[in-house]
């Protein structure tokens, strides 16, 4: 590995390569891409929760004015798909289990007309019993929501039994025994709410045929490739027979995984033999949104006298509403991160993801990691205020380290917690801050705290190619998308830095499933990480090949050759250079023959290394670490609470690109407050009550706290160039943060969010 | 329909526009003018923000019809001879741009705040960029970007 002084390229903050396009408003989204002869389509969501479909009528629909084609499950095919649990279909078929599931859909020659024979679509239902509480849920007389249940295949060792769609058990250590040990049990409970993505861009696709006749989706997704494998598995046929292109993406944020209308699209393009496009309103993305589930957390835990955790008994409750899809990933990954980021050596976790008839949740950063990351660090200062220990002490004393082994049985590598601890406490200049006066102004007190975030770094496979062109530039191809991070930009200087190129040499093909080799997608802060492992060692394979070449047109010896800026020369004699354009004719007319490069990546392997009972998250190749500070104001009188400024630190291994990393910081802490403090999809009866972005709220210029984003650099072992990536725990830490800055301004402590005003003053009343 | 005429980026149009035809609409699917996003289709978003008559408004929430004789600026109309504007420029720089969805809209709030005040406090940058939402950067880069891009329209002015 190059020495990090030595580095030209990474480490460098360029502009990000569709900046251009992007403030030129010539950046093409889903929503803007238009074909020949195109339809536009609208669906007809379900408005009941659970009701049986007692007949479906499509004929007046059908023969309405500018109609090309209806379609409803019995123009779908009937093989269930998902995520982890193969429980979904294209359309209701039999029956609807949740408010926002389609149902049929219409493609006429404009929004309009299909919106008009939407409405001459018969349905009639026979409501079933409802259920709307996860709790309830596992009551005997509750109605059974999938009673097929166990037919459906999983991608994992699946647990799964009447309305539990996932049941996950691991333990480490003796729990029973740790709780002996204890001087101290606490035991609390914690809420989490529905959070929707909030991508400013609605979800979108253009489903028609390419040149060749080939049926082609253009969509704005997180997951080209497996976008591409489940439009497949909904329609049913080779994955030769449908192509997937990603289109500029309008932001994500765990909201445009795998598909979502891509396949209704699909089979209307396929009815009508014409291009098909839909654009969800807002109300609609959001009725039929996947949002981040809601979880219950209780967690017991021991401590001695002096401080240190001896055992953790933690069980977690998340609604996965009608279908499971990523909901189980998430529970996944919030048991394996029982611990936090805290040694605890006896450890027991039970995870449940319940069916009801609540919206379709899913996922969104932070994953399962970021509900258990706030109900840990809660829990660490509520134990610390309790015994009336230092919260920051207390947290010290437990931190987990090289070596130790988490429930899932993984032992934890490349530990940094300490690290940005310190970092974030002098930063923030908390010793000094915390004996402030708590009290400011009339009513108003002032607080600090303090929370810490552990998540996944690595997940599964990524792979990438490089081409040379005869100028001697370069084109990268992978599937990885980029959501708005930045990482095509970092990819491309990664690829420079192996190459010894410039960063202008060097571009990134369209993704498309036809030509770009495949990558798991741009989820789970693993871009840098995954994709550019994939994309260094493609790079280092083209690099040897122009090497060999190099050499022999040099006369010496490979391993005497080093680039830069497009150029190998000889490092003994820099009199002898050749540019790689010159490298790559000789192979294209001479000798070697062009150079393309490639690689595949799989970070960590399997799923069969974990003990344990219906665990559905493969283990992680390493560990990414941050610390959070925040400072907030609360109103007493109010309820109100002001963030005041948020210190974050993240150690990620290498900044590819810093201002990409200080992006991803600042916007990752407002996304956190806005978790913390006001962000809640209020569903009531299965009904979505605030589908708009007046109703749902999310920060404004108005609402976000000073950002002090600083980015420690300790080199992964298995990074690119020793990068990690940080696109989760940037919003992570910052919300159990801001609930103990709260209890530190006025000691009263609210273990739900978002933390209202309503919150805020009901737990102010409890307390008194 | 009812027929309008409006200038759009310097040019005039001629349009029979529907009595529920929204300004957004026209430049969206008549002229082409993509640059110009819905996020809500209810004024709450920003994305759509172009400036009428100098001023920035939200074409969603402006009929066609009543933007007859009006002077609309989009994104598209921003640069000039090929020359990106200054703050097109300060966005790309300091890292205001990531999924870019919300940026044309951002821009033209932004320009309609610089050309009333060419030197703006913190306070009347936020205040001014208060109805774009923006679920990428949590601002700060844009508040860098268009300190930097009014600091050099005052200095070429």
């Amino acid at each position: 590995m190059r020495d990090k002084k030595d580095l030209k390229v990474v480490g460098t903050s360029l502009p990000r390569v569709d900046g251009v396009q992007k403030v030129r408003g010539r950046a093409v989204y889903a929503p803007d891409f238009e074909l020949p002869r195109m339809l536009f389509a609208k669906v007809l969501w379900s408005d009941r929760a659970h009701a049986k479909i007692v007949r479906l009528d499509a004929s007046k629909a059908l023969k309405a004015p500018g109609v090309a084609a209806v379609v409803s499950a019995v123009d779908a095919p009937q093989n269930r798909y998902g995520v982890y649990l193969k429980d979904q279909l294209i359309f209701a078929s039999g029956k609807v289990r949740h408010i926002g599931e389609p149902v049929a859909a219409v493609a006429a020659e404009s929004e309009q007309a299909a919106e008009e024979a939407l409405k001459l679509i018969e349905v009639e239902y026979d409501d079933l019993p409802t259920v709307f509480d996860p709790f309830e849920a596992q009551n005997d007389s509750a109605p059974i929501i999938h009673p097929d249940l166990e037919t459906y295949e999983a991608t994992y060792s699946k647990v799964a039994y009447d309305n539990v769609a996932l049941y996950t058990h691991l333990s480490v250590g003796d729990t029973e025994k740790g709780f002996t040990e204890a001087d101290h049990i606490f035991e609390d409970e914690y809420k989490t709410q529905a959070m929707y993505q909030g991508y400013v861009e609605p979800r979108a696709c253009v489903v028609g045929f390419d040149q060749r006749d080939k049926l082609t989706v253009w969509t704005s997704n997180q997951q080209i490739a497996e976008c591409h494998a489940e439009m497949a598995a909904a329609l049913d046929i080779p994955m030769t027979e449908v192509r997937v292109v990603g289109t500029a993406l309008g932001g994500g944020f765990g909201g445009k995984l795998k598909t979502h209308v891509e396949p209704i699209a699909a089979l209307l393009a396929k009815k009508s033999g014409r291009p098909v496009k839909i654009v969800l309103t807002r109300e609609e993305d959001m009725i039929a949104s996947r949002a981040r589930p809601p979880y219950t957390i209780r967690l017991k835990t021991g401590v001695t006298k002096d401080g240190r955790i001896t055992a953790r008994e933690t069980e977690l409750v998340a609604d996965c509403g009608g279908y499971s899809d990523h909901v189980i990933g998430t529970m996944g990954l919030a048991v394996t991160f029982a611990q936090g980021a805290y040694k605890i050596p006896n450890c027991d976790v039970k995870g449940y993801v319940i069916y009801t008839n609540n919206p379709n949740y899913s996922c969104m950063r932070g994953y399962g990691a970021h509900q258990i990351d706030f109900a840990n660090e809660s829990q660490m200062d509520m134990i610390a205020s309790r015994m009336g220990w230092d919260p920051v002490e207390f947290r010290r004393k437990n931190l987990i380290e090289d070596g130790d082994v988490l429930v899932s049985t993984q032992p934890i590598t490349e530990v940094t917690i300490s690290q940005t601890m310190d970092e974030a406490l002098r930063r923030s200049e908390w010793n000094k801050k915390g004996k402030r006066k708590k009290e400011r102004k009339e009513n108003v007190y002032y607080g600090i705290g303090i929370g810490n975030t552990i998540i996944n770094m690595g997940l599964l496979s990524s792979s990438a190619m490089i081409k040379f062109n005869g100028d001697g530039t370069a084109s990268i191809l992978t599937s990885v998308m980029d959501l708005g991070t930045g990482n095509h930009t970092a990819l491309i200087q990664i690829a420079a830095e192996e190459l010894g190129m410039l960063a202008e040499q060097i571009n990134i093909a369209e993704i498309d499933s036809d030509t770009s080799p495949y990558d798991l997608g741009q989820i789970a802060s693993r871009t840098i990480f995954d994709a550019g492992n994939a994309v260094r060692l493609a790079a280092k394979n083209a690099r040897e090949k122009l090497y060999e070449s190099a050499a022999e047109l040099l006369q010496v010896p490979e391993d005497d050759l080093d680039s830069e800026g497009g150029i190998i020369f000889s490092r003994s004699d820099r009199s002898k250079e050749i540019p790689i354009a010159g490298v790559n004719g000789y192979r294209l007319w001479v000798k070697g023959g062009p150079v393309v490069g490639s690689a595949g990546w799989l970070g960590k392997p399997g799923f069969a290394e974990i003990p344990g009972e219906g665990y559905p998250q493969p283990p992680s190749k390493t560990f990414i670490f941050g610390t959070h500070i925040a400072e907030v104001e609360v109103d007493i009188e109010t309820g109100r609470v002001t963030v005041l400024k948020v210190t974050a630190v993240h150690d990620v291994g290498q900044a590819v690109n810093p201002l990409g990393v200080q992006g991803q910081i600042e916007g990752g802490v407002v996304q956190g407050v806005g978790y913390a403090l006001m962000e809640e999809l209020q569903v009531k009866d299965g009904v979505i009550q605030n589908p708009d972005f007046l109703n749902y709220r999310m920060p404004t210029t108005l609402d976000i706290p000073e950002i002090d984003p600083v980015i420690l650099e300790i080199p992964s072992e298995y990074g690119p160039f020793g990068a990690k990536g940080l696109g989760e725990p940037v919003m992570m830490g910052v919300v159990p943060a801001i609930a103990n800055a709260i209890e530190n301004a006025t000691g009263v402590r609210v273990t739900e969010v978002p933390i209202t005003a309503e919150r805020y003053l009901q737990a102010m009343k409890k307390k008194e | 329909m009812i027929e309008i005429v409006l200038t759009v980026n310097g040019i005039q149009q001629k349009l029979a526009v529907s009595p529920e035809e929204r300004l957004l609409d026209v430049l969206r699917d008549r002229l082409g003018l993509v640059g110009t996003k819905e996020g809500c289709g209810s004024g709450d978003c920003g994305a759509c923000t172009v400036l009428m008559d100098g001023r920035p408004v939200t074409s969603c929430m402006v009929l066609a019809a009543a933007a007859d004789g009006a002077d609309i600026l989009t994104i598209e109309g921003l640069e000039k001879n090929g020359e990106l504007h200054p703050l097109q420029k300060a966005f790309i720089e300091e890292g205001a741009v990531q999924c870019g969805f919300c940026t044309p809209g951002m821009i033209l709030s932004s320009l309609a705040l610089l050309q009333e005040n060419p030197d703006p406090d913190d306070e009347a940058i936020k205040r001014a960029i208060a109805g774009n939402l923006c679920r990428c950067t949590g601002y700060a880069r844009i508040f860098a970007a268009i300190k930097t891009a009014a600091e050099r329209m005052r200095s070429d002015a």
